[in-house]
């Protein structure tokens, strides 16, 4: 080797096919810490790390072989201490005296292997970063599926809800246009029943009239038979009136044409002025009536429709409940902070099946006919009773067991509170 | 159905009948053999092949799955014997591909003759009891090491490949294609093969073989195939003056002459047999 190349700026190195080191320069030896030449004889793998050892052996060595050369190869040799000496190596096999060599140069690589590796290192996060996002997107792509999916269902469930909406939207035309003919049929009952008040009334007042002038005699001598049959004739007209005039109260109550004037009363008030108007009925039936009504209840209602109200119940009690019975009308503070009065009357009569516990405050429903004909009545009482009950922002229900006798309670507001006077010391 | 003689790559020569397989190892494809198989061209019918993955092998066909077992890869031999519809075939395998060409044997017993496996290794990574030459470092070491190399793998071979002006004796064709394996998939091939273990595949073989074992293989010591040996059944074992790991390249002449050797005794044998 001539000293050009014994000292040239790169390393030199030549191994023949065994690799079997034949030639290396100084360059070399001072990389890899060897004073003198103790490497020529040796084999090629000794100056090698192990894994570049199998590279030599898979790669490098095949690829000269093949080739007939190879450029810029990264290997990895170990030093004369045990150390790792980075290199590139340039390698050109030929023939030198019949032998074939294979030539290498060498060059120590440093910094740009700390680069290499850097981009090795971020190549690698990016195949992996790439590999996750691959990934991902997959998983992206099959919630998105799912989600076309579920779209696809949604949608075919909207159109099904749609379809149901229209069907829905046509019924509430059709409802609004049934409630609007009934809310016009019943304008137009009330209406008409408001104007036959008078074309009824007329005749029923002419009928009374001519029977009573009949029967004073005015028209010659009445017999006992003819008086029997007049006092029929009236007693039907005044039956005829009243069930006239209640049915227009209850038309005029739910034509929404009645007035309240709600004021507070004492429930004592309220009540004593109705007891009287039944006394006669109760001494002929020899029914007896208890009271018991706190003083110091009050109510906020209209005082006249409260006393018609329980005027028709104390007129029902006394009409169901048999001879000797009784009759009691009690009254309590209700509701969540007695902010309700409750006027309860009771009677011992026939008592109302549970069935008909809730019809009997529709219009003309009366407990079974054998009953209606014992109790007189136009079936109305309750209705009305009930319409002013609500009118009053107040409630009408019943109790009753069969045969034993009923309760009708009046759920009435209570009175405002008196604002608390302070006492003077 | 796939094409295996593309696939595959498969190149057919010779003027022989017994058909010789040759299967090439880690790190090159076919043209390993180049120094080889001229040799053998008139006695026999030369098949070469290049693994999924490997040479000119189409890489649209590799599959992860499969390629990320060694029993892939035997696949591979027997679909190219079956594609050619091969008998009584001569498997000769370098290195990596010993263990393919011993789990393709296993399987199909009746397609082989005889194997011939140059520097085998049934295990690379030292175990309780058993010295297979590297450490479990040493082999990620030298998937580094490849990481390194293919960063320029492209430039790499791109000057082999425009001048072989001065090298009149390369086929161009050779150099093309010679070693041109995609990063990746060597990658994978290097940790498949190099973390494997098919020492229990060994006591199966029925088919008769020949182990070829170089002095001083740092790659597959002699212990390795000295074990090789012990294990298998109808194995004969040759030691060869040659160093290293590619005796077929660095000696070609040597590896020739102990193949023959091998393949005249055993066709000696058989011919008794058959008395």
């Amino acid at each position: 080797m001539d000293e050009l190349l014994y000292d040239a700026p790169c390393g030199f190195l030549s191994f023949n096919d065994s690799g079997i080191i034949t030639l290396v320069n100084r360059t070399l030896l001072k990389l890899l810490g060897y004073p003198s030449d103790v490497l020529t004889g040796t084999a090629v793998e000794h100056i090698l790390t192990v894994p570049t050892r199998i590279f030599y052996q898979t790669h490098f060595f095949p690829l000269i072989r093949m080739h007939g050369h190879a450029e810029e190869v990264f290997l990895t040799l170990r030093d004369a201490d045990g150390n790792d000496v980075g290199v590139l190596v340039n390698a050109i096999r030929r023939e030198r005296a019949g032998v074939m060599a294979n030539d290498c140069a060498v060059m120590r690589v440093r910094e740009r292997q700390k680069y290499e590796q850097e981009l090795l290192a971020a190549r690698r996060q990016a195949e992996l970063a790439s590999e996750e996002s691959e990934r991902r997107r997959a998983e992206l792509e099959e919630a998105n599926d799912q989600l076309e999916q579920q779209a696809l269902e949604l949608e075919l469930q909207s159109e099904d809800l749609q379809a149901l909406n229209r069907q829905l939207e046509q019924h509430g035309i059709e409802l609004e246009g049934m409630r609007r003919e009934a809310e016009e049929a019943n304008l137009a009952k009330s209406n008409f029943l408001a104007m036959m008040s008078h074309e009824l009334r007329t005749p029923l007042n002419a009928i009374s009239g001519y029977a009573q002038l009949l029967e004073m005699g005015v028209h010659g001598p009445v017999t006992d038979a003819q008086r029997e049959s007049l006092s029929r004739i009236q007693q039907s007209q005044r039956h005829l009136l009243r069930l006239v005039n209640e049915i227009l109260n209850l038309a005029r109550i739910e034509s929404g044409h009645v007035d309240y004037n709600l004021a507070d009363i004492a429930v004592t008030a309220l009540v004593s002025p109705v007891l009287p108007l039944v006394e006669p009925q109760l001494q002929q039936k020899g029914i007896s009536l208890e009271q018991d009504l706190p003083a110091d209840l009050a109510t906020r209602a209209d005082v006249e429709k409260a006393q018609q109200i329980l005027l028709n119940l104390l007129s029902n009690a006394i009409k169901f409940t048999p001879a000797g019975g009784r009759i009691s009308v009690t009254a309590a503070a209700r509701g969540g902070g007695d902010d309700e009065v409750v006027v309860a009357v009771t009677d011992t009569g026939i008592g109302i099946p549970a069935a008909m516990l809730e019809t009997i405050f529709d219009p003309f429903v009366q407990v079974e006919i054998s009953r209606s004909r014992r109790g007189e009545g136009t079936g109305l009482g309750l209705a009305i009773s009930r319409d002013l009950a609500e009118g009053m922002k107040g409630r009408l229900e019943a109790t009753s067991v069969e045969g034993s006798g009923s309760t009708f309670y009046l759920t009435l507001p209570a009175a405002k509170p008196t604002p608390a006077v302070s006492n003077p010391a | 159905m796939t094409d295996i003689r593309s696939r595959n790559n498969v190149r057919v020569s010779g003027t022989g009948t017994q058909p010789m397989v040759f299967a090439h190892g880690f790190g090159c494809d076919q043209n390993m053999w180049r120094f080889v198989t001229p040799a053998f061209e008139d006695e026999y019918r030369i098949v070469l092949f290049d693994y999924v993955g490997a040479g000119k092998s189409d890489l649209g066909a590799y599959d992860v799955s499969r390629y990320s077992r060694l029993d892939g890869y035997a696949q591979d031999i027997l679909d190219v014997c079956h594609t050619l519809d091969l008998r009584d075939v001569i498997l000769v395998c370098h290195s990596v591909s010993s263990m393919a060409g011993v789990l393709a044997a296993n399987r199909e017993p009746d397609l082989f003759s005889h194997l011939i496996l140059i520097g085998p290794s049934p295990r690379y990574v030292n175990d309780e009891g058993y010295v297979g030459g590297f450490e479990r470092k040493d082999i990620e070491g030298l998937l580094d090491m490849m990481d390194s190399n293919f960063i320029g793998w492209a430039n790499f071979l791109a000057p082999a490949i425009m001048k072989n002006d001065d090298r009149p004796e390369l086929g161009t064709e050779l150099t093309e294609s010679f070693c041109s394996t995609d990063p990746k998939l060597a990658r994978r091939f290097a940790e498949v093969t190099f973390f494997g273990d098919n020492r229990d595949d060994l006591k199966h073989v029925r088919v008769p073989s020949l182990i070829l074992q170089c002095s001083e293989d740092i790659v597959a010591p002699e212990s390795v195939g000295e074990y090789t040996h012990r294990n298998m059944p109808g194995s004969s074992y040759r030691k060869m003056n040659a160093t290293g790991h590619c005796p077929h390249m660095s000696h070609p002449d040597e590896t020739i002459e102990l193949m023959r050797e091998y393949l005249a005794s055993v066709a000696t044998v058989s011919t008794e047999a058959g008395r």
